[in-house]
């Protein structure tokens, strides 16, 4: 009967996948209606889980389920626990999704819906849904070791060292450019700003509450704190148009800058459970929640797809940011189609949870199909807004100037006719002052998500909360990664130091902590103060920059997962992480190479940096800057921007060197040579 | 959902109905798959899990020392977050 069904159901789910995508390919001209975009994604994620993860499971891993897993190694009713795989998965989805699958897309969208939605299906089941799962199978095989433990106990310690330095500087430019999405998304906006603030007391409610008043009740305050939040919410636009209020917040880019950096400072320095803990529960809820609802208000209103399948943008002159679609798409959407930084994730606190090795399958695979149904559902957002809009938002001041007639002209003659009603009125509908030049993603995505979301509950009236409550969703578990970031980014400063002198290495000793947090927030912040008043718009520089270093980061963990399938003598599948290591190579080596030395300097840093000091130097002043001064911050910012970048490259390839030498030594070897905890002994139950 | 079935639940539940005294067959049950369901949200969102914790300890090591709820929730909170990996982008 089984076998009837699955004989019958996956030629239907084929069939209906190729019926979606003919509908997108054959639509031409007309709008599509966004349905066909998203159930061609889910027929993807079905095909690939169904056959290729199950390939991999049996064929390349061969999982084995009479094999302990370090949950019931060490089951402890705590942090060790065998875990419903069900549960696992939304568990370990929540971990991997954030802000990454909803921006990059979204940036990704001035090429029109196509590149990115075949970049996002291919990227995902070939690279990014491969890594999670391995890389979540070879932390399980070595009773839940971090990702760092594993290249060093894997590729050495030389590798296992540079790779935690990698990982600190990818870590701090991911802060920056997180903070920078805040930053854009709340200049100007005391309703979005009113609530952001909010949420700050609202943490600091539920953390006295589950500590003090009812100790250990998080359910009880989690409801509270829902509450709050909601009221908050609701009340802000009063606040908003309150004569004194109002003011008071509504903040310029550099002071929310400087409030953001002082808030990371103080923020990861209190106890976890006063600030970090309620806040995280709270932005896991609203991230479920929202991203249910999205799903169900895209098939429940079926919006059409205003953006064309592509646009004259992929030239690489697009105004959201500069390079061609080979190679810069492939660095611009990251999460959603392969994520470095998911390895962290796959060899941090899920490992220890797996209660059978066959249910890696659907945890580590599937929850990263999830993840790149999210970045699907992110593009859908930004393309069913009208391309004049999106344009709008998203391009920088330099290029269409800070009054809406201006923009309409500039948009309008790139073919994407607007007029500047349309543009103030999509601001009044959202209840913002203006929406020019609101880069980074996040606004972008709240105005299509109101945009749904209003369509299927509310009504027109009910925009500017849906815009305000996506806002909220966004900023709150960035606000939660920044926390949490800086704390970890203290950790490993503290513990490089701690080489050199070791009384900074001690996390109990508070000046270390001190001078630890300091750091590490100079660090970001000073990418994110350079990012807020560059002229050129910070997110065209950082948000490529956070790119190349994540994928680098993606492709260090597939060198790990092809040496660790080289050492378990299968050699004969290693094309299963070959090719989507070498895909990564290929396009990251570009990028960086190209976001170096391109010789047109709205793509090469020293290009850049060389036209402004050059210019500086003769006295003369290259708009957008205004003054000399601001002329050589650009220079100096983009040679800094070069090293950064130079130093992701220089890093990759040795790595690269590292896996090869350790591959080739496999290679000669008879037996398997990797540091696998052996099965148990087949009666008595110890390890053999 | 088959699958739903969560491994260690009944444990829980015989744990905590030691002390809600006598109740109907169907009070029971209600109460139980709320329980269930609590608990299936407790383990998504990773809130600390204290009956599963009790549950834990009554089969693993019966008549050794607990911690209270108070304790148990600060020090999953503690070692969640206090060294916690970094957070995804």
């Amino acid at each position: 009967m089984n076998k009837i069904a699955s004989i019958l159901l996956w030629p239907a789910i084929a069939i209906v996948g190729a019926f979606s995508f003919a509908a997108l390919a054959l639509g031409r001209g007309e709008n599509v209606s966004a349905v066909w975009l998203v159930t061609a994604a889910v027929c993807v994620y079905f095909i690939a889980y169904r056959f290729y993860s199950k390939f991999i499971a049996n064929k390349v891993l061969r999982l084995d389920d009479t094999r302990q897993t370090p949950a019931e190694r060490h089951n402890d009713g705590m942090d060790y626990v065998p875990t419903n795989r069900w549960v696992l998965f939304g568990h370990h989805f929540a971990a991997i999704a954030g802000a990454g699958p909803l921006v990059g897309p979204v940036l990704a969208a001035q090429m029109g819906f196509l590149p990115g939605t075949l970049w996002i299906l291919a990227g995902v089941v070939v690279a990014g849904a491969v890594q999670d799962f391995i890389v979540l199978f070879a932390s399980v095989r070595r009773d839940g070791k971090s990702l760092g433990e594993m290249i060093k106990m894997e590729l050495g310690p030389t590798a296992g060292s540079i790779a935690l330095v990698g990982v600190l500087a990818i870590m701090i430019i991911i802060l920056a450019v997180l903070s920078l999405i805040v930053v854009k998304a709340l200049t100007g906006s005391p309703w979005g700003l009113f609530t952001i603030a909010a949420t700050i007391p609202i943490a600091l409610i539920m953390g006295v509450y589950m500590r003090i008043i009812r100790p250990g009740r998080v359910g009880e305050a989690s409801v509270i704190g829902v509450a709050l939040l909601m009221t908050a919410l609701i009340y802000g636009r009063a606040v908003a148009n309150d004569p004194t209020w109002g003011p008071i917040f509504t903040l310029d880019g550099p002071q929310l800058a400087w409030a953001l950096i002082l808030y990371g400072a103080v923020a990861s320095s209190l106890p976890v459970w006063l600030m970090l803990a309620p806040r995280d529960y709270l932005s896991t809820f609203l991230k479920i929640g929202t991203i249910v609802a999205l799903a169900i208000g895209i098939y429940y209103v079926a919006p059409p797809l205003a953006m064309p399948a592509t646009t004259r943008f992929i030239d690489g002159t697009g105004p959201v940011f500069s390079g061609a679609l080979f190679p810069f798409l492939f660095i611009t959407i990251a999460c959603g189609s392969v994520s470095g930084f998911h390895s962290l994730i796959s060899s941090g606190t899920t490992p220890k949870m797996i209660e059978k090795e066959s249910h890696m399958r659907l945890i580590g695979f599937g929850g990263m199909l999830m993840e790149s149904f999210v970045a699907i559902m992110a593009l859908t957002a930004a393309c069913v807004l009208d391309p004049g809009i999106y344009f709008a938002m998203n391009s920088p001041s330099a290029a269409i100037g800070t009054t809406a007639a201006n923009a309409a002209q500039v948009i309008s003659s790139w073919g994407f006719t607007i007029t500047p009603d349309m543009i103030n009125q999509t601001a009044v509908d959202i209840g913002e002052n203006s929406i020019l030049s609101r880069a980074g993603g996040a606004p972008t995505l709240a105005v299509g998500m109101a945009k749904i979301l209003a369509q299927a509950m509310g009504g027109k009236s009910m925009e500017a909360f849906w815009y305000h409550f996506a806002i909220l969703f966004e900023a709150l578990f960035i606000l939660t990664a920044v926390d949490a970031g800086t704390r970890v980014g203290r950790f490993m400063i503290q513990d490089m130091l701690g080489h050199m002198y070791k009384p900074m290495g001690n996390t109990e000793f508070l000046p270390a902590n001190l001078v630890g947090t300091g750091l590490c927030v100079a660090l970001w912040g000073y990418f994110l103060y350079q990012g807020v008043i560059d002229p050129l718009g910070g997110i065209n520089t950082l948000w490529q920059l956070f790119g190349v270093g994540n994928q680098m980061l993606a492709g260090i963990a597939l060198l790990l997962c092809t040496s660790v399938l080289v050492k378990m003598k299968r050699e004969k599948y290693v094309w299963v992480t070959l090719v989507p290591t070498a895909w990564l190579l290929i396009t990251t080596l570009t990028a960086g190479v190209e976001k170096i030395f391109h010789s047109d300097a709205r793509i090469g840093f020293l290009a850049l940096a060389r036209k402004f000091s050059a210019a500086a130097a003769e006295g003369k002043v290259l708009a957008p800057a205004k003054s000399i001064e601001e002329m050589q911050r650009v220079a100096f910012n983009n040679y800094l921007d070069a090293v950064v970048c130079g130093f992701f490259v220089l890093l990759v390839v040795a790595m690269c060197v590292f896996a090869a030498k350790i591959c080739l030594q496999a290679l000669k070897q008879a037996n398997p040579t990797v540091h696998e905890i052996p099965p148990l002994g087949p009666a008595q139950g110890v390890p053999a | 959902m088959k699958a739903l079935e969560l491994k260690g639940l009944s444990a829980a539940q015989s744990g905590a109905a030691g002390t809600s005294g006598e109740v109907s067959a169907t009070e029971e049950a209600v109460s139980g798959r709320a329980r269930g369901i609590g608990q299936i949200c407790r383990q998504l969102f990773g809130i600390p899990d204290y009956e599963r914790y009790l549950a834990h300890a009554a089969e693993h090591h019966p008549g050794a020392p607990v911690l209270s709820r108070r304790d148990f929730c600060a020090q999953a909170i503690e070692r969640k977050y206090g060294t916690s990996g970094p957070r995804c982008c």
